[in-house]
């Protein structure tokens, strides 16, 4: 549960990178741009050339395990400073989708290509107004895929989308899908948050054999490859909570009322107070998840939902108080705040809400 | 903390003493009546719990991380985890209940001298002397610092006078270790030494106090002209809130972690709330809103453990995050009264009687036990002080009125 030297290492260089190439300006400029960009690709082929999309990979794919508390560390730097990227979507979700869902020769197509940065790809799985796992409609039948998925990550500017469908009536399946194939209509969405995503429509589009990840455990590895995604998405999320907090309690030993500074009030104190401590919980919780992967462990759905929901309740409550404790300056867009604000309430929906993830922790503990 | 021990071989050989030395009886669940406590009133439930006893006593494993020569084993912290793994997995029972392993020792450690270390530790790790807490007064909870029982140096000895309450168990207890006056005219933390109480000698008496619960858990301890030796003063003169303060650590760290030291009622939450409340064809239990509630509530409940564990990795790694362990207290204390009051809730009517109704379940303990935890929250300083400390020491936070 602690950091080994290199990953240490690793997350003090990025969050100098962070600091200087992606800071919160960036975002701020990505959410005014008239275009419906959803990402930076000269800032994501920087990261690409540090390697982060090598970290969750296996060496014979040309990556490096640098391990997943170390992936966790990093996608909390990015999440202190709101960096728009396709880190989570591509180099977490898709390439574990990839690596647990396709075949050997699928994975030595697709995932060197990732790890250089020639490809990117984001899941699309989420169809309805709420996340519902991989319960789908969307289904190819005689070789046409037809259906509607949503709120996918950067799924305007990424180059292959990998949509979760049923294949005939029976077996849940995973279609690369090249989003300018005919029949694909990508519709970009900019969400509060400034960040890009997009929703697809898909109408009699042509699936063949080859298009489908044809591993052995697809429905399992689609199940873990979610899980490890709510796990990063947590850690981004922790990061974002961190920085709020951070943020705060600077603000309260600076600002005077009363001739004298507002943080040494108790009724503001133990609000600070509490959130430290929810903070470090969900974080115990997000880490713990972490680690669990870190020893191997394959089925870490229980773990993975008390992460996400912890977060989701941290980072929503975190940024609440945070704009409240700013006064009117926390309601302002020249400050920060509101900007994590927003982003919090856009992940809560992203892989499950807390409602959702309370519900499949329950599930995993028999009731 | 050196990683210089094979863990594998260490891990064989404490599984294999547990197996050949913890008799079968000793691995079951333990109810509260079969806890065994030290002390000169010391007594064995059955002649197991006693070959059990004295075979951990003899090992070490009474405190297992304390000094050979004081009575411990000399485990490392890491080496004194596995032990604890090792017990659990095999359900072995603690060897010895005793406040003095929990707060004292590790307070004398740091602070006797020889000759007291010498005349105590070795005394509670063999289950010899069963010691109480004296820090709380009637006028002096939170505010600590304000205690007035008071020792005045007589020369030979130290005179006490004066009173202490929620002293944990006293009317069972051999020794007290007490917070008291030594001198009034210094500013209130200035003024306070750490002095070990026989509780036979003439002028102490105890009363055990009725709680909420029905039981009698607390008492109140009173001194009426008490002459105490002066080589039972622990630390320097007026030096006693140093120790107090080391002290408290260990208490609240014993707080927030009760999982060996609570009695393991037959009682499941989840089970029961299945009972009570039904599930669909799912297994899922038929209310939504309570089956959300239970699920944040285990959720927390591990989170609890596992920034335990992240406090104990930090500090094997000396990469502890000072502001974790101040913590702990209020986020596992909370907790636990969230759990106790979901239990309530899933018992219906069945959780609504303190006193046995002859039937075989927990029930009533259940009940009790939430009586008693709303205590948690209030002993070895409230959450408003925990909130108070956490605000000041983790966050920074600047000095206003209110006390830490």
């Amino acid at each position: 549960m602690i950091l080994n030297e290199e990953q240490r290492i690793l997350q003090q260089s990025m969050a100098d990178f962070f600091e200087a190439e992606a800071p919160i300006a960036a975002l701020r400029a990505l959410r005014d741009a008239p275009s419906h960009l959803n990402f930076d690709a000269g800032l994501w082929q920087q990261m690409v050339e540090l390697g982060l999309p090598a970290l969750t990979v296996p060496e014979a794919y040309g990556g490096v395990e640098l391990g997943w508390m170390g992936l966790g560390a990093i996608c909390q730097e990015a999440g202190r400073r709101l960096v728009a990227s396709p880190l989570i979507a591509s180099a977490v979700v898709a390439q574990t989708v990839v690596m647990h869902c396709a075949s050997e020769d699928q994975c030595a197509e697709l995932l060197p290509a990732m790890v250089t940065g020639e490809l990117t790809a984001s899941l699309a799985v989420d169809e309805g107004v709420h996340f519902r796992g991989l319960a789908t409609q969307c289904q190819v039948v005689e070789g046409r895929l037809n259906g509607t998925k949503r709120l996918v990550m950067e799924g305007a500017q990424v180059s292959r989308l990998l949509l979760v469908a049923r294949r005939e009536e029976a077996s849940l399946g995973v279609v690369v899908l090249d989003p300018n194939a005919p029949g694909v209509t990508v519709t970009p969405i900019k969400l509060m948050d400034g960040r890009g995503y997009a929703d697809i429509q898909l109408r009699e589009v042509t699936v063949s054999d080859a298009d489908w990840l044809a591993g052995d455990t697809v429905e399992h590895g689609l199940e873990h490859a979610l899980a490890i995604g709510s796990v990063a998405l947590a850690a981004e999320m922790m990061g974002g909570a961190r920085e709020l907090l951070e943020r705060t309690v600077a603000y309260l030993c600076e600002r005077e009322q009363f001739g004298v500074k507002i943080g040494s009030f108790q009724a503001l104190q133990h609000r600070c107070a509490q959130l430290y401590c929810d903070l470090e919980l969900a974080q115990s919780a997000v880490d713990a998840a972490l680690t669990a992967l870190d020893h191997g462990a394959d089925n870490i759905v229980a773990l993975a939902s008390a992460a996400k929901a912890m977060a989701n309740d941290c980072f929503q409550s975190m940024s609440s108080q945070a704009v409240q404790l700013h006064g009117g300056m926390g309601v302002t867009d020249e400050m920060d705040i509101g900007l994590f604000l927003k982003r919090s309430r856009v992940c809560n929906q992203l892989l499950g809400d807390a409602d959702w993830h309370r519900r499949r922790f329950a599930e995993a503990h028999g009731f | 903390m050196s990683d210089a021990f094979d863990k594998k071989a260490f891990r064989a050989e404490i599984a294999a003493w547990l197996e050949a030395n913890c008799p079968e009886s000793q691995r079951q669940p333990i109810r509260q009546a079969e806890q065994i406590w030290g002390g000169r009133r010391r007594r064995f439930p059955s002649a197991d719990a006693q070959a059990w006893f004295e075979a951990a006593r003899d090992r070490g494993f009474t405190a297992p991380e304390w000094p050979q020569e004081h009575g411990g084993a000399g485990l490392s912290p890491e080496q004194g985890k596995i032990l604890r793994q090792e017990m659990t997995r095999l359900g072995c029972r603690p060897p010895l209940y005793e406040q003095g392993i929990w707060m004292l020792g590790p307070a004398l450690l740091v602070y006797g001298n020889e000759s007291q270390k010498q005349q105590h530790l070795r005394a509670i790790c063999r289950g010899e002397i069963r010691w109480a807490q004296g820090y709380s007064e009637p006028g002096a909870g939170s505010d600590l610092a304000s205690l007035r029982t008071k020792a005045e140096d007589k020369g030979d000895h130290f005179l006490v006078n004066g009173t202490k309450i929620w002293t944990t168990k006293a009317d069972e207890a051999d020794w007290i270790f007490c917070l008291v006056r030594t001198d009034e005219t210094a500013p209130k933390q200035q003024g306070i030494s750490f002095l070990l109480i026989d509780m036979e000698t003439e002028g102490v008496s105890t009363t055990p106090i009725p709680l909420i619960s029905g039981e009698t858990e607390f008492c109140q301890t009173f001194f009426d002209n008490v002459r105490v030796p002066k080589e039972n003063l622990v630390g320097e003169l007026n030096q006693g809130w140093s120790v107090a303060k080391e002290l408290l650590k260990h208490e609240r760290k014993m707080m927030s972690n009760t999982d060996d030291m609570i009695e393991k009622l037959d009682f499941d939450l989840v089970e029961s709330a299945k009972t009570h409340f039904g599930i669909d064809s799912d297994g899922a239990l038929q209310s939504a809103e309570l089956r959300a509630r239970l699920a944040q509530h285990l959720m927390r409940d591990r989170a609890v453990k596992q920034l335990g564990e992240r406090v104990f990795w930090q500090t094997k790694a000396g990469q502890l995050d000072p502001r974790l362990p101040l913590l702990l207290k209020h986020l596992g204390t909370s907790e636990m009264q969230v759990g106790d009051e979901l239990a309530l809730e899933v018992l219906g009517k069945h959780g609504l009687s303190l006193t046995e109704t002859g039937d075989q379940s927990d029930n009533v303990k259940v009940t009790k036990r939430w009586a008693f935890d709303k205590a948690l929250t209030i002993a070895g300083g409230t959450s408003e002080i925990q909130l108070n400390i956490i605000a000041k020491r983790a966050l920074g936070l600047p000095s206003g009125e209110n006390a830490s």
